[in-house]
C-alpha cells in the first residue's frame, strides 16, 4: 500500500503515528556543531514532519536512540537496588538502510553474544521498529555499496521525502490505519546503487599477513595525525562499547545510579588494566585496532559480514581530516606490499 | 619640487605625506579586511596608472598604494568613486553625506571625505577560522556607518575570539567574539578532553568530577574562547546560539604611553555593541568641546577619566542581562619616562566643554 501525501497529511499522519509512538529522526541543533555558525543533525524525537532532516545525513548515528550516550541502568541505596525504567511507548525510527543495517549489527553484540542477551538493550530494541528513510544519495563520505548495507527490507513503512510532502510504502499492514483516508499511490522505495566512493576491502585471510600488518609503519603516520579524541567511534554506527559509571548522589557513598556511559577504543585508557598496563599506547596502535576491528576481527567472530556500514560518519566527524576509505586503501597498499615480500622470500 | 601643499587637508583625504615632496600614499578601507577580490584589480589600476606600481598591505587592513604625485590625486579620488560606493555605501549602509552623523554633502568624485575614524579591522573569524566564534567582517560592516565618515579618531579590531589575532588589546576599542557555553550532561562521555583542552589552551576553569563522571565549570574564569567545544567528541559543550563579545578599552602603541586596553565590557550582544558605538561620536564631541582635532581615541578616554566615559558611552544603552561592565580600569603604561604624567598644571588637558575665559 503506498500514499502520496503533502506536508499538510505528512504532518497530520506523524501525529497520529505519535499518538502510539515516539518518533525517532535526524533532527537539526542550530549552532550546536563544533565550529561556530555550524549546526548538528543529531537524533531526536521528532514533533513535526518539518523536523526531519533528510535531505543530509546525520552527523551523530540512529545508534543513539537505542543504546544512548548515556542511560541510568539501575539506582542504589545500600544492598537495595531497582533497575531503570525502560521505554514505555513503541519506538519508531526514522532511519537509512545503512543505519538499519548498523542496529543488525550492534543487535550481534547486545543480543545472544556469549549466549547472553544484555537487558537494557533487549527492552529498547524490542520497542524499535524501523521506517525506511529512502536515502537520497549520502555524501562523498558514503561507501555503503562497497559493504553492501545499501539495500534493506527491514522497515514496517518506507518514506521519500521531498520539500513538499512524502512518499509512502506501508509495509507492516498495522500501520495502514495511520494513512487511511490519505491519497494512495503506488510507491517502493529505491536504494542507492553506486556511490562515488569505492572502497575494496582487504584481504586479511591469512595469518602471516595480519601479523606483519600489525607491525607495517603505515599505522606510525596516526601516532602523528590522530588526536585520539573518539569522535569517529561517537558517530559509528556500529561501535558498542561502552563503561560503567557510579553516580553517588551526595555524601553518602551508598546512594547512587550505576549508569551505562559510551566509550571509545580510541581514547588514551580504554585499555587501561591493573598495574597501569596499556595494550594499546599510541594513537597508531588504536587506529589500528579499530580498523581491524571493523574491516576483519567482527566478521571472524560474527561471520555474514563486516562492522562498518560504509556511513563514514567517522569520516566526516574526524576534526583531523583522517577520512576511513582513504586509510583502508593504505591497509591495501601495505598488504600488497607485504604479500610481494613474502613472495619475494617464499622464491 | 616646490609645491605648496595642504597636507593636512590631504590627510583627511587618506593620503599621507611621503619623505619625498609631492608624492603620497593611499589608504582605502577595507571594513574588518575582507572584500570581494574583484577590488584587487582597481588596486593594480591606481597603482600602475598613478602610483609607483606598489602596493602595500596597510597595519591597519587598508589597501595602501604609494607614489601617487599631488597632481593626481584628483584623478584617483574621482577612480575611488566606485569603490568607495559600493564597498561602503552599499556594502556597508554607510550614508557618505553625513560626517559625524550630521549631514554633510559627499562629492563623490572626491574620494574618502574623513580619516578620522580608522578603518575596522578583523581577522578572517568564523566565516574561515576553526577558533572564531563570531564573523567579524560582517560585524565590521555593521559598525562601519555608525563610525564613518567622521574626523572623530577610533580604532576598533575585531578579534573572532580571545585567542585575540588581530589584537583588540593594541586599540581603542577592541571587539573579541566570545561564546557562553551550553554543557550537555547527557552527552557527556566523562572523556576529559574539554578539561585538558581548557588547561592547555586556556583558563583551566574545567574539571572532571570523578564522583559524578561530570564536568565542573569556573564560569567565573571562563573567557567564552569555546575549546571546550572544539574538543568534545560528543558535542556534550555547545556554543550558545546567541553572540556575546568582550570590548577591551584603550589599548595603544605610541611613543608616550603604550599600553594594553583592559575589559570594558564582557558578554555583550551585538545590539549592545552597537548602541554603546552609537555613543561614540557624542562622547568625543564632548571631550573636545565639539572641535575634532587630530586626537587619538584612547587620549580622549584618558581625558574625560574612564568614569565620565562609562557614563556617556552606557548613555541610553539597555545592557543584555548577561553583560558585564567594567566598575573602573586601571591601564598599566610603558613608562618610556618616570612620572610622564607630573608636569605643570597649565600643561594639562582639559575635557568636556569650556568656559569661554578658559579657551
Amino acid at each position: 500500500m503506498g500514499y502520496t501525501l503533502n506536508t499538510a497529511q505528512a504532518d497530520q499522519a506523524l501525529q497520529s503515528l505519535r499518538r502510539d509512538y515516539r518518533v525517532y529522526g535526524p533532527r537539526r541543533f542550530p549552532k550546536q556543531g563544533r565550529y561556530s555558525d555550524t549546526d548538528i543533525i543529531r537524533y531526536a524525537e521528532i514533533e513535526h514532519f518539518g523536523d526531519i532532516v533528510w535531505e543530509e545525513k546525520s552527523d551523530y548515528p540512529a545508534k543513539e536512540v537505542i543504546t544512548p550516550i548515556q542511560q541510568s541502568i539501575f539506582y542504589f541505596t545500600e544492598d537495595e537496588y531497582r533497575a531503570s525504567k525502560g521505554p514505555q511507548k513503541p519506538i519508531l525510527l526514522l532511519a537509512r538502510p545503512c543505519d538499519i543495517h548498523a542496529q543488525h549489527i550492534q543487535a550481534k553484540i547486545y543480543a545472544g553474544n556469549g549466549g547472553y542477551d544484555d537487558f537494557y538493550y533487549m527492552r529498547i530494541r524490542e520497542q524499535v521498529t524501523f521506517a525506511l528513510m529512502e536515502c537520497p544519495g549520502g555524501d562523498d563520505t558514503c561507501f555503503c555499496v562497497s559493504m553492501g548495507t545499501n539495500r534493506t527490507d527491514d522497515y514496517a513503512l518506507a518514506m521519500r521525502f521531498r520539500p513538499d510532502g512524502m512518499e509512502v510504502k506501508v509495509a507492516d499492514g498495522r500501520f495502514a490505519r495511520y494513512f487511511d483516508g490519505m491519497p494512495q499511490q503506488d510507491y517502493t522505495p529505491s536504494f542507492v546503487e553506486e556511490n562515488a566512493l569505492k572502497v575494496t576491502l582487504p584481504d586479511l585471510s591469512d595469518r602471516d599477513v595480519r601479523l606483519a600488518l600489525k607491525k607495517h609503519p603505515m599505522w606510525k603516520e596516526f601516532d602523528a595525525r590522530c588526536i585520539s579524541c573518539g569522535s569517529c567511534t561517537l558517530a559509528c554506527s556500529t561501535c558498542t562499547c561502552f563503561t560503567t559509571r557510579d553516580l553517588i548522589y551526595g555524601d553518602n557513598p551508598e546512594v547512587g545510579e550505576r549508569r551505562r556511559v559510551s566509550a571509545s577504543c580510541q581514547i588514551e585508557g580504554f585499555d587501561q588494566m591493573a598495574g597501569q598496563r596499556e595494550l594499546r599506547s599510541t594513537a597508531g596502535d588504536r587506529m589500528r585496532y579499530k580498523v581491524l576491528h571493523k574491516f576483519h576481527d567482527y566478521k571472524v567472530r560474527f561471520g555474514e559480514r563486516h562492522m562498518c556500514v560504509g556511513c563514514g560518519r567517522c569520516t566526516h566527524r574526524c576534526p583531523e581530516l583522517i577520512s576511513i576509505s582513504a586509510t583502508i586503501a593504505k591497509v591495501n597498499d601495505a598488504v600488497a606490499e607485504i604479500k610481494a615480500g613474502m613472495a619475494t622470500k617464499g622464491a | 619640487m616646490n609645491q605648496d601643499i595642504n597636507i593636512k587637508k590631504v590627510r583627511l583625504n587618506c593620503f599621507r605625506q611621503s619623505k619625498v615632496p609631492g608624492l603620497f600614499m593611499l589608504q582605502m578601507r577595507v571594513p574588518g579586511g575582507t572584500v570581494d577580490a574583484k577590488y584587487l584589480s582597481y588596486i593594480q589600476h591606481i597603482a600602475k596608472t598613478w602610483g609607483d606600481g606598489n602596493f602595500h598591505f596597510g597595519t591597519r587592513q587598508t589597501f595602501d598604494i604609494t607614489g601617487i604625485k599631488y597632481e593626481d590625486i584628483p584623478a584617483v579620488d574621482a577612480y575611488l568613486e566606485s569603490y568607495i560606493r559600493e564597498v561602503d555605501a552599499s556594502l556597508c549602509n554607510v550614508d557618505m553625506d553625513t560626517v559625524a552623523g550630521q549631514p554633510q554633502d559627499w562629492d563623490p568624485v572626491s574620494g574618502y571625505p574623513t580619516i578620522g575614524a580608522r578603518n575596522i579591522t578583523a581577522c578572517i573569524g568564523n566565516y574561515h577560522c576553526i577558533c572564531g566564534n563570531c564573523n567579524t567582517f560582517e560585524l565590521a560592516q555593521k559598525i562601519e556607518p555608525i563610525i564613518f565618515p567622521s574626523h572623530y579618531h577610533i580604532k576598533i579590531n575585531i578579534a573572532g575570539c580571545p585567542n585575540d589575532c588581530n589584537k583588540a588589546h593594541l586599540c581603542d576599542f577592541g571587539i573579541i567574539g566570545v561564546a557562553r557555553m551550553v554543557y550537555h550532561p547527557e552527552r557527556c562521555i566523562a572523556c576529559g578532553a574539554c578539561v585538558r583542552a581548557c588547561e592547555k589552551g586556556a583558563t583551566r576553569v574545567l574539571k572532571l568530577n570523578e564522583d559524578t563522571g561530570k564536568i565542573e565549570k569556573d564560569a567565573c574564569c571562563c573567557v567564552g574562547c569555546g575549546e571546550c567545544v572544539r574538543a568534545c567528541p560528543a558535542s556534550a559543550w555547545t556554543r550558545q546560539e546567541t553572540k556575546f563579545y568582550r570590548v577591551i578599552l584603550g589599548g595603544r602603541t605610541g611613543r608616550q604611553t603604550p599600553r594594553t586596553g583592559k575589559m570594558f565590557l564582557n558578554w555583550a550582544t551585538e545590539d549592545v555593541i552597537l548602541n554603546v558605538l552609537r555613543n561614540w561620536q557624542k562622547f568625543s564631541a564632548w571631550v573636545m568641546d565639539y572641535k575634532p582635532e587630530y586626537l587619538h581615541g584612547g587620549h580622549l578616554i584618558d581625558r574625560a577619566g574612564y568614569k565620565k566615559f562609562k557614563e556617556l558611552m552606557l548613555d541610553g544603552v539597555t545592557l543584555n542581562p548577561e553583560c558585564l561592565v567594567a566598575e573602573d580600569i586601571f591601564w598599566q603604561e610603558t613608562e618610556y619616562r618616570s612620572n610622564f604624567n607630573v608636569k605643570p598644571l597649565e600643561k594639562h588637558h582639559s575635557a568636556g566643554p569650556q568656559e569661554k575665559a578658559a579657551r
